[in-house]
């Protein structure tokens, strides 16, 4: 016995084949490469707490995509120091509200390779304590990842304060270290310590308000540590470039906040 | 026997005592007259007495005569006649003009004519001459030959039509030596013969040690000599020359930077004027300067100088207007070869979006120290809201129209690294770019996910120039199916893709690279390009073509920088980034070490009517060797530009062929050389470029120097002569000389007569003494 309801009718079928050779005939939208071919951040896994800001990378990668140019995914990978996979994502985060133990000799010369060789690496202060346990551990960390190194406080002409927006102070949830400190290998920013909880500003609670509030400037502090982040992640990606002549007029043109 | 003539005879004598002996002897015979003497001083008679004395002294004379033995010594004397040098200059210099053409058009008279109808002139006086003197005749230039009196005289007397090919051979000497010349010929010379004198017939363009005129050493070494020298100048006074002597310029210039030439200027009889020079480039003028002679000193250096706009090997003339009355025309122009070379490979990066990719590129890039890197990148598109006024961002406009239209053709290789074109309206720079690049520029597409086909250059003018066809706008564009690496056949031949010197350890380094996680698709790849590198499933990865006299290179990927850092991370390193960027720029602006096709020129000089040879290496775009290629030359002048082009050899099995080119007249020149296979397609393409000029310092300062030759017969006691003077009537030094050849002696002593004659002297004395009652 047949069955009406079920057979679709024809003008189902006909408007099913139409839409069907509507979408064969659309250009199909040019997809990414997949996943390797966009931003998509590193965290690095430590013997402390290593994950306390766990809502601010994606809320970087997203406020990056809304920003700028840059294709970015919101995955965020967590991988050791040593693991060779840390070379898929060329910008990494180590992050703490407390001390870091070191890590050992062998995820010292990985992480070693991996500034070398071109990766970036962001030591954000969870805690925004200066000279508190994170601190002191971080730079004793970096002090054997790339021994001979100088720490160096990053002054306001860097590139990195007008690689996308052009900033005046470093600022996170705090505003209590008024410098960012920074490695440079060849010429190029490898490492960066923001002791003001940048990721912090970011992170959002699980009913989508932010978490912490932005002190002491209120949500224009917190706009400007995006602008940081977004800075951070446009200089990863582009060095010096807005330090190239062609730019500097431009620049030099406009005011700074 | 019948020896040779004497002709002549004298006493000597023959004794083999020692002379005090013989004194000792004399002395004895003096006593014993002496004696006599007094023995009959109490003789009355005076004639008695004389008789007496006579008689003794006579017997004295033949005893003593007959200790010295006399003989007779014949001799064959010949008189020697002194020698004079005539010494005729046969160096290049005397090819040139003696005197201004008489008329115009008519052909002027070379110095060596003048010279040779002078000495056929002299014919009379020198057969004069030779009566009294032996008459040497010798050319010289910077060594001393001798020459013979009847071909000169023939030489002189031809008028045939290649009678400036025979006085050319004859005045072919490099350089002018006047001292060393003399001084040859005065101690040349048979048998000894004294110099009485030396006739030099000469322009006086002397570079030897005389370059600069007469000096207190060349004095010195003329008074020397020992005889005069009597000096005929050729070329008259000092006519009125305007030369190009020397252009100073370093053999290779930068692309895009000003190169400077220094020149110097000789002009004899000029007063005061303005001279206006031109340098040309293959028939065109780059550069012009007015030089001003200030009518007293005869040497003036003027600057030049021009940009280059084009690397390559080209042919440049310097040259001056030729005056009215000017005696030498060929030296008013001077051709070199330049070599432009780039200093820096100037890159444009255009970026659609920032990533890893074009990260890695950037600092590649930015470390080269012979790149000069230019980016723009997209940081923000119209999509994106940066949440902030325009003033708050350091982001500029994109400057379309001065990349792509006013600064395009500075560029030596432009990079679009997964950039689409459509937003930023550049529809109408996609024809000046593809222009840009079929005229020698080069470009690279890098993929992405809005590049090539979904960078919307399907059927674009960009299309045509890249060497793959893109996939119509319905297929997909990227294949994220993750690609292991693979090199082709094409690739394992090509400097691109070259990262190790052996096939081996190269196919196993590509193979052994992270797998990329997708590729940008094709529809095919265009005929003549090549796929170098594939994933192992067959899918192009990179591919590389010619695009007219540009070139073209397309990577599939937009992950190549993991070849760099992920490699790193796998303890392979970052150099097989390094190396395939390096390679591949190279190879896209046609570094001169990377071109398939190679042409040397034998020599970089060639002296006029010289045949011309330059090697060729005929190798296809895929590097593979072309035998039975046929090439064919076109020849570009300094001076007029471009010639006939004619058909050239054919290459060997290994894919080699020479060139030959038959005499040019003087200039420098460049030759482009193209080579087809026997289907008629292109194989290869190359340049060379070299100069026909005469060399040496004999044609630098051709001027003749009258003065020159005066001061120098002054100082060995002649004098300048002109044409018309008498030579027999000339003041030589006549030191006349006899030799002595053969000689023989005959001794008159041992004759019976001698002492016949000593006894009948000795029995008279001796029986007069008796008579006379001495006893």
């Amino acid at each position: 016995m047949s069955d009406h309801s079920h057979r679709p009718s024809r003008r189902q079928l006909l408007f099913g084949g139409l839409a069907a050779a509507c979408a064969a005939l659309l250009p199909r939208r040019a997809r990414a490469f997949g996943e390797p071919s966009r931003l998509s951040f590193a965290l690095l896994r430590h013997g402390g707490r290593w994950d306390v800001r766990p809502e601010g990378l994606p809320r970087l990668s997203w406020e990056v995509s809304r920003r700028t140019s840059i294709d970015t995914s919101p995955q965020v990978r967590p991988l050791g120091p040593a693991d060779p996979e840390l070379f898929r994502h060329p910008f990494a985060v180590l992050s703490s509200d407390q001390a870091v133990p070191m890590p050992s000799e062998a995820e010292l010369a990985g992480l070693r390779r991996y500034l070398t060789y071109g990766g970036f690496l962001l030591v954000d202060d969870a805690s925004a304590t200066p000279r508190g346990p994170f601190e002191n551990s971080a730079r004793a960390l970096l002090a054997a990842v790339l021994p001979g190194a100088q720490l160096k406080a990053i002054p306001r002409e860097h590139v990195l304060y007008k690689s996308f927006y052009l900033l005046d102070a470093p600022v996170g949830r705090a505003a209590v270290a008024p410098e960012l400190f920074g490695i440079e290998l060849g010429g190029r920013l490898a490492v960066v310590l923001c002791g003001n909880d940048l990721l912090g500003a970011l992170a959002r609670d699980p009913f989508g308000s932010w978490e912490f509030d932005a002190a002491p400037g209120g949500e224009p502090q917190r706009e400007r540590a995006i602008r940081l982040g977004v800075n951070l992640v446009m200089y990863s990606m582009c060095l010096d470039y807005k330090e190239d002549q062609v730019h500097i007029p431009f620049i030099m043109k406009r005011r700074r906040i | 026997m019948n020896g040779p003539a004497y002709n002549a005879w004298r006493l000597t004598a023959l004794t083999s005592l020692p002379a005090w002996a013989l004194v000792a002897v004399g002395l004895l015979l003096l006593g014993a007259l002496f004696l006599t003497t007094r023995g009959i001083s109490g003789e009355p008679s005076r004639g008695k007495r004389a008789l007496l004395t006579t008689l003794r002294a006579a017997a004295c004379l033949l005893v003593f005569a007959l200790v010295l033995e006399p003989g007779l010594e014949l001799r064959a004397e010949t008189r020697v006649r002194a020698r004079i040098a005539l010494l005729l200059d046969t160096s290049k210099s005397m090819r040139f003009a003696a005197a201004p053409a008489a008329s115009k058009g008519a052909a002027p008279l070379s110095r060596t004519d003048e010279m040779l109808r002078w000495f056929a002139s002299q014919e009379p006086e020198l057969r004069a001459l030779a009566s009294r003197f032996q008459i040497d005749i010798y050319g010289f230039d910077k060594e001393l030959q001798p020459q013979d009196a009847q071909k000169l005289g023939a030489l002189a007397a031809d008028k045939s039509a290649n009678h400036t090919a025979r006085t050319d051979a004859f005045a072919s000497g490099g350089s002018t030596d006047l001292l060393g010349g003399l001084e040859a010929a005065s101690r040349a010379g048979s048998g000894g013969r004294p110099l009485a004198g030396l006739l030099l017939a000469s322009d006086g363009a002397d570079n030897a040690a005389l370059a600069e005129g007469m000096n207190k050493g060349a004095q010195e070494q003329l008074a020397h000599l020992g005889a005069p020298v009597f000096a005929l100048p050729i070329g008259g006074a000092a006519q009125k020359d305007l030369s190009i002597d020397r252009v100073r310029v370093d053999d290779f210039a930068f692309v895009r930077s000003p190169v400077k030439l220094t020149v110097r200027i000789s002009a004899r009889g000029f007063s005061r004027q303005t001279v206006p020079l031109t340098l040309r480039r293959e028939g065109q003028i780059v550069a012009a300067q007015n030089v001003v002679l200030d009518g007293k000193s005869p040497f003036t250096e003027a600057e030049l100088s021009f940009i280059p706009d084009r690397t390559g090997k080209f042919a440049f003339t310097v040259s001056a207007p030729v005056y009215e009355g000017e005696a030498i025309v060929e030296n008013n122009a001077r051709s070199f070869v330049l070599n432009v070379i780039r200093d820096r490979v100037r890159v444009l990066q255009v970026v659609g979006r920032p990533s890893w990719d074009e990260r890695f590129l950037r600092q590649l890039l930015k470390k080269d120290p012979n790149v000069d890197l230019i980016s723009f990148f997209i940081l923000r598109t119209p999509g994106d809201d940066s949440h902030s006024t325009q003033d708050e961002l350091s982001l500029i406009p994109f400057p379309t129209n001065e990349i792509f239209n006013e600064q395009l053709r500075t560029f030596d290789l432009v990079i679009f690294q997964n950039f689409n074109h459509r937003p930023y309206r550049m529809s109408q720079y996609l024809d000046g770019i593809a222009a840009y690049i079929r005229d020698g520029g080069a470009f690279a597409m890098i993929g992405g996910e809005q590049s090539f086909g979904a960078g919307d250059y399907a059927g674009s003018p960009i299309e045509e120039i890249l060497p793959v066809a893109l996939p119509s706008p319905a297929d997909p564009h990227v294949d994220e199916q993750p690609a292991q690496l693979q090199l082709t056949d094409a690739g394992k031949r090509h400097p691109v893709t070259e990262l190790l010197p052996g096939a081996a350890q190269n196919a196993a380094l590509w193979a052994g690279l992270p797998k990329l996680p997708g590729l940008n698709t094709i529809a095919s790849v265009r005929p003549g390009a090549q796929v170098l590198l594939q994933s192992t499933d067959g899918r192009p990865v990179l591919a590389v073509g010619d695009a007219g006299q540009g070139r073209s290179l397309a990577l599939l990927t937009d992950s190549s920088w993991m070849w760099s850092f992920v490699a790193a991370g796998e303890e392979l390193g970052p150099r097989a980034y390094e190396s395939f960027w390096h390679a591949a720029i190279r190879w896209l602006v046609r570094d001169p070490a990377l071109t398939p096709m190679r042409l040397q020129s034998e020599r970089a000089s060639y002296e006029p009517g010289e045949p011309i040879q330059l090697d060729a290496q005929v190798r296809g775009s895929d590097y593979g060797a072309s035998a039975g290629a046929q090439l064919s030359v076109q020849l570009f002048s300094g001076a007029g530009g471009a010639m006939q082009p004619f058909a050239g050899p054919t290459a060997g099995a290994d894919g080699s062929a020479t060139v030959q080119i038959p005499a040019l007249p003087a200039g420098a020149y460049r030759a482009q050389v193209i080579a087809r296979t026997p289907a008629g397609a292109v194989a290869g393409e190359a340049e060379e470029a070299f100069v026909v000029a005469p060399a040496g310092a004999e044609l630098e300062d051709l001027s003749p120097r009258p003065e020159l030759l005066e001061a120098l017969a002054k100082a060995t006691g002649g004098k300048r002569i002109s044409a018309s003077d008498s030579l027999s009537s000339l003041p030589f030094h006549d030191p006349e000389r006899v030799e002595v050849g053969q000689r023989t002696t005959r001794p008159l002593w041992d004759t019976w007569m001698v002492l016949a004659a000593l006894c009948a002297v000795v029995g008279a004395e001796w029986l007069l003494r008796r008579r006379w009652g001495y006893a």
